[in-house]
């Protein structure tokens, strides 16, 4: 008897013109440095998926830094904008996250650096984070917030110290990622985060005791 | 402390710490209170941007498409009316690239010497980028409207893969060309093959002859981006120097912190 003959069907998005029925494919998705080699190599669609994928984690991260949603946003927009420009710089033997957040802390030093001297366009969204900080009326009322108190616990500390903490905070970097987008030792990460986190802790703490007025 | 609460020590470290915090009370409490702080910090909600961010960054992304293609067909058409005049090109074409073999020569030698570069190979190679810049500075180059040259920058730029003539040319362009738009053009240029140790040595050569601050900000800026560690020095004497724009000083301070 002779074997059935085999069947093809058309494929509609592989590269290959036929493929078997009902073939499943398997075929994992491509990692982040590969969509970021592929961007490099002019495939600049690619960078369109990687937004996707990081934006989230990123305008938060930036947002907790900064304390201010509007400059978070303008800070990711920076970055990706960055990425473009110097799609070129990116190496073989680096890690994407570690160069996007790495590229994030400079434009948040250039962000600081220019919110020095002129001031910053306020988000109306923001209004009521900023007379948080601003120690006004509403500001016994937001104390009840935990979020709201954390959030100004975050603001007492020193950038850096925030910028090393959030980063450690972070699941897809590892302390040694963390040391190297610092330019530290790991040890000094260590040391320096854990610094942060005990200075946060005492601020958070402290402001839980203080008496609403 | 942190990662031994995120659970991300091995096994055996996470256990000894297990058993110290157990037996030590003030410990105990510290990681109590640790624990907390992260807890709410973690909680802390991070809404979504705003589809601001989105529409930018993906206007961006056509924006760069765009500007590749334009580039292209300009490069392809500028190709296409040069090739029934080729022998008007010539002279100044075979002028540059031997130049650019001085460069490649120098350049090459510079790369397969130690790669860790002292300063007086620095020096060494700074000499004799000015001794070909003097040459080159007399000549052809000035005689050729600036026009020209920026064109020319420009189709090199928007060549896919060029060969080592072509980048080269372009540091050359950095070097020696009189026009401060020409030469931001070729650094510009350069950005797409930053990944080669000669075009980091080039405009690291490049950096101290120059003289004007908006292109010395952008030498810096691109060493920056390109991580090269071995420019400290030059931008430790650039940092000091007091002659130097106030506006440079500070860009070669900022780029020392960041490598």
């Amino acid at each position: 008897m002779l074997p059935a003959p085999e069947i093809l069907v058309p494929a509609i998005s592989s590269g290959n013109k036929w493929r078997r029925p009902f073939a499943v494919e398997t075929e994992a998705p491509p990692s982040d440095h590969e969509l970021m080699l592929a961007v490099r190599d002019g495939d600049l669609d690619r960078l369109g998926e990687l937004f996707e994928r990081h934006h989230g984690p990123l305008f938060g991260y930036l947002t907790k830094l900064t304390g201010n949603r509007s400059a978070a946003e303008d800070i990711s927009q920076i970055v990706f904008q960055r990425m473009l420009k110097y799609r070129h710089t990116y190496r073989d033997e680096g890690k994407f996250t570690s160069w996007m957040y790495h590229l994030a802390r400079r434009c948040a030093t250039d962000h600081y650096r220019k919110a020095t001297s002129a001031p910053i366009a306020v988000d109306p969204s923001d209004l009521a984070a900023h007379a948080d900080e601003a120690r006004s009326a509403d500001e016994s009322a937001s104390r009840r917030d935990d979020h709201a108190l954390l959030q100004r616990a975050l603001s007492r500390l020193d950038r850096d110290e925030r910028e090393v903490l959030l980063l450690s905070r972070l699941q897809e970097l590892s302390f040694a990622e963390v040391a190297q987008i610092l330019e530290c030792s790991v040890g000094a990460a260590r040391v320096r985060a854990h610094r942060a986190l005990r200075a946060l802790r005492d601020h958070y703490f402290k402001m839980q005791k203080e008496p609403l007025t | 402390m942190i990662e031994f609460a995120d659970a991300k020590l091995d096994t055996e470290t996470a256990e000894s710490v297990r058993a110290h915090i157990a037996a030590c009370g003030e410990c105990r409490s510290e990681f109590e209170s640790f624990t907390l702080t992260l807890g709410a910090l973690d909680a802390v909600p991070s809404n979504p941007p705003t589809h601001r961010l989105r529409a930018q960054v993906m206007g961006s992304i056509e924006s760069e498409k765009l500007t590749l293609r334009s580039q292209a067909a300009w490069a392809s058409s500028i190709r296409d009316a040069e090739a029934p005049r080729p022998r008007l090109r010539l002279p100044w074409i075979q002028y540059v690239l031997q130049a650019a073999g001085v460069c490649t020569l120098v350049a090459l030698g510079f790369i397969l010497g130690e790669r860790t570069a002292t300063q007086r190979q620095i020096a060494d190679l700074r000499a004799r980028v000015d001794t070909v810049g003097q040459l080159v500075e007399q000549s052809v180059l000035q005689k050729r409207p600036s026009g020209d040259r920026l064109e020319t920058v420009l189709t090199a730029a928007s060549t896919g893969k060029p060969d080592e003539r072509v980048i080269d040319g372009l540091i050359n362009a950095l070097a020696f060309d009189p026009s401060v738009n020409v030469r931001l053009n070729a650094l510009s240029a350069l950005y797409a093959h930053a990944d080669q140790e000669v075009v980091r040595a080039g405009v690291l050569a490049c950096l101290p002859r120059e003289a004007n601050p908006l292109v010395q900000v952008s030498m810096i800026d691109f060493l920056v981006a390109t991580r090269a560690r071995e420019a400290s020095p030059e931008l430790r004497r650039l940092a000091s120097d007091e002659k130097a724009n106030a506006d440079v000083r500070d860009s070669a301070r900022r780029a020392i912190d960041l490598l």
